[in-house]
């Protein structure tokens, strides 16, 4: 359980370290791909819960899903579309939808934890 | 790929390498996220405005953009007016002093400046020998038309300006009788009239001295005439008006 929150913490901690400034034309894909990465995380955390957790589909899903997400943004730069806004709706409620699985997880391991 | 093994109902304690594939994702996200705060923060600190309204802050720049690309191209325009109207101004004084350079020619052409230079002056008189019995003695004293042959020989012998007793010979210049005295302009006179005009004297002098001229006739009537040269003589500036009632210029109503 440690080692993610120290991922979390180097990642912190490398972000106060070395100042990136983002130019303002990236902004949208900063935001999809931090939704990326917490969906992926939640994810991961779900499949943990639930015991089905898989490496290769736990990466494959955040590469391709922030990937796709990036082509998207790319694609509504080019149109003059919010096209971005479609997988940040589509991250949010898989955020969402994961929340909730971990929600019931948690609290059907605790129900059975505590018989 | 393996699934995690979960040992007898405990709670699952992560995989080693999906712990540090979560790990992995979790640091970018950290990261992303700083990364992100710092430069809304920046963005805040230096525009005082949330990122969210950038758009709108493109937009009046570009708005203002626009704006001052006309203005500029306005000040480009402006300044090129500007620079043909100084054009326009250097070549008025240019021509202005031309202007004023004419002006003072026709001035002098015309008769309202005083001139001088070379020329001559003839002396006219009334005869001095006394009328015989039964002569008319309007035979005895100058009448305006000898003047008036005077001074058309010395127009005609390239007299540039003349004066007669101190008036000056316009174009205007009429010169009559009145009763018994002359009018030269509006000015009566009376004998002896010295007539200057300027020009070159010697030839003057010939003009007047031709065989069968003025000065010839007069002298052969008796009237004292003389004719002499002078290296500077002066003529006075016309005193009187100019004024065109009813002729005007060609061409316009």
């Amino acid at each position: 359980m440690w080692l993610p929150i120290l991922g979390l913490a180097v990642g912190i901690t490398l972000g106060f370290l070395f100042s990136v400034e983002i130019p303002l034309g990236y902004v949208k894909y900063t935001a999809i791909a931090i939704l990326a990465a917490i969906d992926t995380t939640l994810g991961g955390l779900r499949a943990q819960l639930e015991d089905r957790f898989d490496l290769m589909i736990f990466l494959s899903g955040f590469v391709v899903n922030a990937s796709f997400a990036a082509l998207l943004a790319g694609i509504g730069d080019l149109l003059g579309l919010d096209i971005y806004l479609g997988a940040v709706i589509a991250f949010s409620i898989r955020i969402f939808d994961n929340i909730g699985f971990i929600r019931r997880d948690l609290i059907a391991r605790h129900m059975k934890g505590g018989r | 790929m393996p699934s995690n093994a979960r040992p007898g109902g405990a709670p699952a304690p992560f995989a080693a390498r999906g712990a540090v594939a979560l790990g992995f994702v979790l640091a970018l996200a950290g990261y992303l996220v700083v990364t992100q705060f710092r430069t809304e923060w920046q963005i805040r600190r230096a525009l005082r405005i949330p990122s969210t309204q950038l758009a709108e802050l493109a937009f009046l720049l570009r708005d203002q953009e626009r704006g001052r690309a006309a203005l500029e191209s306005q000040v480009g325009e402006l300044r090129s007016r500007m620079a043909a109207y100084e054009k326009a101004a250097a070549e008025g004084r240019t021509a202005a002093a031309k202007v004023s350079r004419d002006l003072q020619e026709l001035r002098a052409l015309v008769g309202i400046t005083a001139l001088r230079g070379p020329g001559i002056t003839v002396e006219l008189n009334d005869s001095t020998r006394p009328p015989r019995g039964g002569e008319d003695p309007n035979k005895t004293i100058l009448h305006y038309s000898d003047i008036q042959g005077v001074v058309a020989e010395l127009w005609a012998g390239g007299a540039e300006a003349m004066a007669i007793n101190g008036e000056r010979i316009v174009g205007t210049t009429g010169i009559s009788c009145v009763g018994t005295t002359i009018l030269v302009n509006t000015k009566r006179m009376a004998p002896p009239y010295v007539i200057t005009a300027l020009g070159e004297p010697k030839q003057l002098v010939r003009a007047l001295r031709h065989p069968g001229g003025q000065l010839e006739l007069l002298a052969a009537f008796g009237f004292p005439v003389k004719a002499t040269p002078r290296e500077l003589a002066e003529v006075p500036a016309y005193r009187g008006t100019f004024r065109l009632e009813h002729a005007s210029l060609e061409g316009k109503e």
